[in-house]
């Protein structure tokens, strides 16, 4: 049976959440090097010449990404004051455009022309899809937290799932400021 | 809270702003170089509104309360 030393056991709780925090950071670093890499083999490879995309369906999908990160903040904020009527609320509502985005995504996939064997074709649905798998990921951690948020797992002074899941999803928001107008708005 | 979410309904419409601007100034604007640099900035200053505001990356090095 494990013995939890009494030093470790009286660790103040905000020590576990800074080292929390950093190792969300540290992740999201690493996150970006691989993201990076793709923007930069985007620009590499095809400079800033793209193929025809819907900019109407580009246009929505990244509103509705940015509109899920204010309802994403406002989860947070609530339940930072104990609101958690306004955190079910603000999760459900992050959940639900998190899926419209990836039904988005979705759908300029069905109706991309140009081939994949194309460069651009390439890259295209290696950032969508990595960013959308990233995008998927993310509501399966939301859906997770907002199941213990109904069991009145947090409190204002304890939130971190929540906390570390809408970094995560603001995370993914970050991505696609980069990723939209490389892949829609050059040339 | 109040002055937590004004802040965030702040940015919000900030980011909205910029999304808008940065469509129509690709959308209008001929001059690819002028046009990445203009996009390439207007991404970055979402990217950090984004960070700081909705991230609170400076929570990383302040010492506070629990979660």
């Amino acid at each position: 049976m494990a013995v939890i030393a009494p030093a470790e056991a009286h660790r103040p709780v905000h020590d576990h959440l800074k080292l929390n925090r950093a190792g969300l950071w540290l992740f999201f670093f690493s996150e970006s090097v691989l993201f990076g890499l793709l923007l930069t083999a985007r620009f590499y490879l095809e400079g800033i010449q793209r193929e025809e995309l819907d900019q109407l369906l580009g246009l929505g999908i990244t509103i509705v990404l940015l509109l899920s990160s204010v309802t994403a903040f406002t989860a947070e904020t609530a339940i930072e004051h104990d609101n958690r009527k306004l955190a079910n609320w603000g999760l459900i509502a992050t959940i639900a455009l998190g899926v419209l985005f990836a039904a988005g995504v979705g759908y300029e996939w069905s109706i991309a022309h140009f081939h994949r064997d194309e460069a651009f074709g390439t890259l295209f649905f290696t950032m969508t899809g990595i960013h959308a798998s990233h995008v998927i990921s993310g509501i399966g951690i939301l859906v997770l937290v907002w199941v213990q948020l109904l069991r009145g797992r947090y409190t204002s002074r304890d939130h971190w799932p929540i906390a570390g899941a809408v970094m995560y999803w603001h995370f993914v928001d970050v991505v696609w400021v980069f990723f939209y107008p490389a892949l829609y708005l050059v040339n | 809270m109040q002055k937590a979410m004004q802040t965030g309904m702040v940015v919000a419409v900030i980011l909205a702003v910029l999304t808008i601007v940065e469509y129509v100034f690709a959308v209008n604007f001929d001059d690819d170089t002028i046009r990445f640099i203009g996009l390439s900035f207007a991404a970055v200053g979402k990217a950090a509104l984004i960070v700081y505001y909705f991230m609170h990356v400076y929570r990383l090095w302040r010492v506070e309360e629990a979660h």
